[in-house]
């Protein structure tokens, strides 16, 4: 068979596309379920901090994962937790970012008058830039953080790390440089409140 | 191939026909991921990685490949070793790989793989080849960690995440964002090619 004619161009491509996908295929088959277990080991540890639930080892991730009570309201999922006499809740949420969907936990107090904190799970942000929204100083803004007349503000622009942030006025510090993470972070994270607000604001 | 002939090949890649400096390849890159230097650190060890794997590959399956889809064959078998640094990060490094995130999958686009494979492993025996592709990773990676030291101390004030600036000492900014990475690239090409000609032009 001639190396440059038409069969022979057409039977190795076929070949060899097919031999490395499959190797590949075995790849992604054979570490799935550690992708996975990682994936949820991930989620649950996000929303225990989101919660601010202390943990150390992934086993007691695990064992306190269990006492969040797990509701269904008006077809949302919502985490519920006893923490120091009051009750918080959670609540996954996700939203477009600049790249891609940005998905984490958001945790409020039962009056969803104050955040208990907030996880990054997923996203898809320029690492260095948007990427921060998942780095400790940015989701630790969020601890405590008042929402005024059941809003809160992330800075972006010339006002992000201006040092307006204040927690009492729930004002975060956005991000440098990734004006439009920080953007859409105020975005998802004031709708989430809102539907929060709807759902919880009922069952006082 | 003698140690003489690694040894120029070496020599070319890390210095005189550096793929930063002369080839000017990869600069795509060189700006995006050079704020920190863990992300550019997993980012260029993956590139070496992969460089030095498909140059290899293609090394050992060259004669047997038709003309006409050579470069369809090469992003193939790049594109495969690539899924593969992304398949082990996922499933053993977790963190890391959620914090490079796309940058991963990006490694396929970086033009000196396709470079090295078309320019070295397309005509040369195996071995060389495979140290060709180490080589250049490696010549990629001193300048890019290179670039990521100046731009993280100034614009973040740490190193590899630790913090090493006084606390007066102010943030640059500019550094974060990736205009400073045409500066700092210009800068060392400048005096790359400098000391390469002696000063003369």
């Amino acid at each position: 068979m001639k190396k440059d004619g038409i069969l022979y161009t057409v039977v190795f491509s076929f070949v060899i596309t097919f031999l490395f996908v499959f190797l590949l295929a075995l790849a992604n088959e054979g570490t799935s379920e550690i992708v996975q277990k990682n994936q949820e080991l991930a989620r649950q540890k996000a929303i225990l901090s989101a919660m601010a639930i202390p943990y150390s080892t992934d086993k007691e991730v695990n064992v306190l994962y269990k006492s969040i009570e797990i509701l269904d309201k008006e077809g949302v999922r919502l985490y519920k937790s006893m923490q120091g006499g009051k009750t918080i809740y959670a609540k996954e949420f996700s939203g477009s970012g600049l790249w891609g969907t940005i998905t984490g936990i958001l945790s409020v107090d039962e009056q969803v008058s104050q955040i208990v904190g907030i996880q990054i799970v997923n996203h898809n942000e320029t690492p260095g830039l948007g990427g921060r929204v998942a780095e400790p100083w940015f989701k630790e803004q969020f601890r405590g953080l008042k929402a005024k007349n059941g809003k809160i503000r992330v800075t972006y622009g010339a006002e992000a790390g201006s040092g307006k942030a204040n927690k009492e006025e729930g004002i975060v510090d956005g991000i440098t440089g990734a004006s439009r993470t920080s953007q859409s972070m105020d975005t998802i994270l004031n709708g989430e409140l809102v539907v929060l607000k709807k759902i919880l604001g009922g069952t006082k | 191939m003698t140690a003489k002939d690694l040894n120029k090949i070496s020599r070319e890649n890390l210095w005189f026909n550096n793929p930063i400096f002369i080839q000017i390849l990869g600069i795509c890159s060189t700006l995006a991921v050079t704020n920190l230097l863990t992300n550019t650190l997993i980012m260029t060890l993956g590139v070496t990685f992969v460089a030095a794997f498909s140059n290899l590959t293609i090394a050992f399956m060259k004669d047997w490949i038709p003309r006409k889809v050579r470069m369809i064959v090469q992003v193939l078998i790049i594109s495969f070793y690539v899924i593969i640094v992304d398949i082990l990060l996922r499933a053993f490094l977790p963190e890391i790989s959620k914090n490079l995130g796309p940058y991963v999958g990006l490694i396929i686009t970086n033009c000196i793989l396709m470079g090295r494979a078309e320019a070295f492993a397309q005509s040369n025996p195996p071995f060389p080849a495979f140290w060709d592709g180490l080589t250049s990773g490696i010549g990629y990676m001193w300048v890019l960690m290179t670039i990521a030291f100046v731009r993280e101390l100034l614009g973040f004030g740490t190193l590899f995440g630790f913090p090493v600036t006084p606390s007066w000492f102010p943030q640059w900014t500019i550094m974060v964002m990736a205009p400073s990475a045409f500066f700092l690239v210009a800068i060392l090409l400048w005096i790359a090619k400098n000391r390469m000609t002696g000063g003369k032009a």
